[in-house]
């Protein structure tokens, strides 16, 4: 291991990196070219007239509210999930609870179940529940497939924090909740960052869930926005590749920002691929 | 008090996550058809299932798609995390680069290689087989080369996912093992097999049951490229259940199909939290 040579290292590293983002790189470079370019041959790989027609294109077929549907459902699942993860993350690591350790089995393993094994009966509950393409559907869902990774990381890390912080805000006269806010969960800030970021991309990123859930196309996620416009304009690959984009750059540039943190939680606890 | 903490979040998992599997099972022994329930058939759904050939090929293929993914994602995972190992802070710069497609959504993943794989002279991977010199050909539509196709894109998905976590256990093996490896005289591949090998195997095992139950339940990347097709060459078992459970609507048989898929995630679990229950003390 010691002996692999530099030029087959940064070979394979230039190799790497141009599997991994040349497919994007061309999605981006097709989403700016007018539409006469888009099948040249040669391939233009940089566009010589670039233009941002495609883009205007999905604004006026409307998907753009689906990028804020998209971002609200993210932002209020992941606030769902924060609350009632922190506050079960507080209780497991700092007070006796009867059934501890099949508690955390069962989180384990609901961290584990893939949401999707469980999607058709869930369709169907939902539907006798009349939450069935309602707004609040996708927030409890996504919520749901995230919570168990909220309590398991932020357990990990106010299990880190020294009771001996609290105890001595309390004596400065905060309650134990004041205590709570102002010392323990400054303290497990990459804990919550390591939450909100999945909870994030798991929610920006699902299609199977909201396709199946919603019904309503001002509801739509953006996921299920694109594939109703690739439904009917099939061909239109630049106004396509424009969506890929615009569904592309939230998340990644949330993980780009907050990556340190997503990959310290993998550690701690452990994610789905 | 620790009760009333954990409580709410343990009734919102119980509801969203447990739940919905234990109706599923009551509703796999009924008939259920476009939401109406017509009532108990007993075992009908399962044994209509299990005596069904396509079925049974479902199973071959996601056996087929898991395995093969997993065969290609875990030796490059783990060549990465070695290259990347030793290219220091570089290779943290490497790394994020390559965990890009893992933050994409599977759709959009699906999406995006339907547009590079259009066979057309001036698509991407028609332009590559013009420049080989064969004629650009539709990977998608051919029965023998989706499979390969879907398994291929699956893995530029996450592959970088399993290299974040070998890149970690390769992180706490001691270099003084390699050192003394290599004062004793031993050659780069008996240190990799009686050093790294053994040492790495607890995240090795990990990495191996996360990535087989992510590819077990792969869905959206083929509902996004092939729907199942051409001919069902890609029509796994995960497949099957969307298609039956939400596009033909039978859903007492659909519900048949989740439980067991759902048995089958509850095995490939059970594994799971063993393996990271044996984790702490490394290399046990």
């Amino acid at each position: 291991m010691r002996r692999l040579n530099a030029p087959v290292l940064v070979i394979g590293c230039l190799l790497g990196a141009v599997v991994a983002l040349g497919p994007i790189l061309w999605a981006l470079s097709t989403s700016l070219k007018p539409t006469s370019r888009i099948f040249a041959v040669p391939p233009e790989l940089i566009p010589s007239e670039p233009v941002p027609d495609h883009y205007y294109r999905l604004i006026a077929e409307g998907v753009h509210w689906a990028f804020l549907n998209s971002g609200g459902y993210a932002m209020a699942a992941v606030a769902l999930s924060l609350i009632f993860g922190v506050i079960a993350g507080y209780g497991l690591s700092r007070y006796p609870v009867p059934g501890r350790q099949l508690i955390l089995v069962l989180f384990v393993g609901a961290m584990a179940v893939p949401g999707f094994a469980v999607l058709l009966p869930t369709q169907i509950m939902f539907v006798e529940l009349g939450l069935y393409n309602s707004w609040a559907a996708l927030p409890i869902l996504y919520a749901g497939h995230v919570l168990p990774f909220a309590v398991w990381v932020t357990r990990a890390h106010f299990n880190a924090i020294p009771r001996e912080l609290e105890q001595a805000a309390q004596i400065d006269g905060y309650s134990r909740a004041e205590a709570v806010w102002k010392v323990v969960l400054p303290g497990a800030r990459p804990a919550l960052l390591a939450a909100a970021t999945f909870g994030f991309l798991h929610s920006w990123n699902d299609y199977v869930t909201a396709t199946t859930m919603i019904d309503s196309p001002d509801k739509r996620t953006l996921t299920v926005a694109l594939i109703f416009f690739q439904g009917f304009h099939g061909r239109d690959w630049g106004a396509l590749m424009a969506g890929v984009i615009v569904a592309t750059i939230p998340p990644v540039v949330m993980f780009l920002l907050f990556r340190k943190y997503l990959i310290g939680g993998f550690s701690d606890g452990s994610v789905k691929g | 008090m620790g009760t009333a903490l954990v409580g709410p979040a343990l009734v919102f998992v119980l509801a969203i996550n447990v739940m919905p599997a234990f109706y599923g099972f009551y509703l796999s022994l009924r008939r259920v058809f476009f939401f109406g329930d017509e009532g108990f058939v007993g075992l009908q759904n399962y044994t209509a299932l299990l005596s069904d050939p396509l079925a049974w090929e479902a199973i071959g293929r996601s056996l087929v798609f898991s395995f093969g993914a997993l065969a290609v994602a875990v030796p490059l995972a783990l060549l990465s995390a070695m290259g990347i190992r030793r290219l220091g802070r570089w290779g943290m710069v490497l790394l994020t680069v390559v965990l890009v497609p893992w933050a994409m959504s599977p759709i959009v993943v699906a999406l995006l290689w339907k547009w590079i794989l259009v066979p057309s002279p001036g698509g991407l991977m028609g332009s590559l087989f013009s420049a080989l010199g064969y004629p650009p050909r539709d990977l998608l539509t051919d029965p023998v080369l989706a499979m390969p196709t879907l398994i291929a894109i699956a893995v530029w998905r996450n592959f970088a996912f399993a290299t974040i976590i070998l890149a970690g256990g390769l992180g706490q093996i001691p270099n003084d093992l390699y050192r003394a490896a290599s004062v004793d005289g031993l050659h780069a591949w008996e240190s990799f097999r009686r050093i790294t090998l053994p040492l790495l195997m607890p995240s090795l095992l990990i990495v191996v049951s996360m990535l087989t139950i992510s590819y077990f339940n792969e869905v959206q990347v083929i509902i996004g490229l092939t729907a199942g097709g051409p001919i069902r060459s890609t029509t796994t078992l995960a497949y099957q259940l969307y298609h039956t459970g939400f596009v033909e609507l039978d859903q007492g048989r659909g519900n048949a199909i989740a439980i067991v898929m759902f048995l089958i995630n509850m095995l490939l679990i059970a594994i799971y939290i063993r393996i990271l229950g044996r984790q702490p003390g490394g290399a046990t």
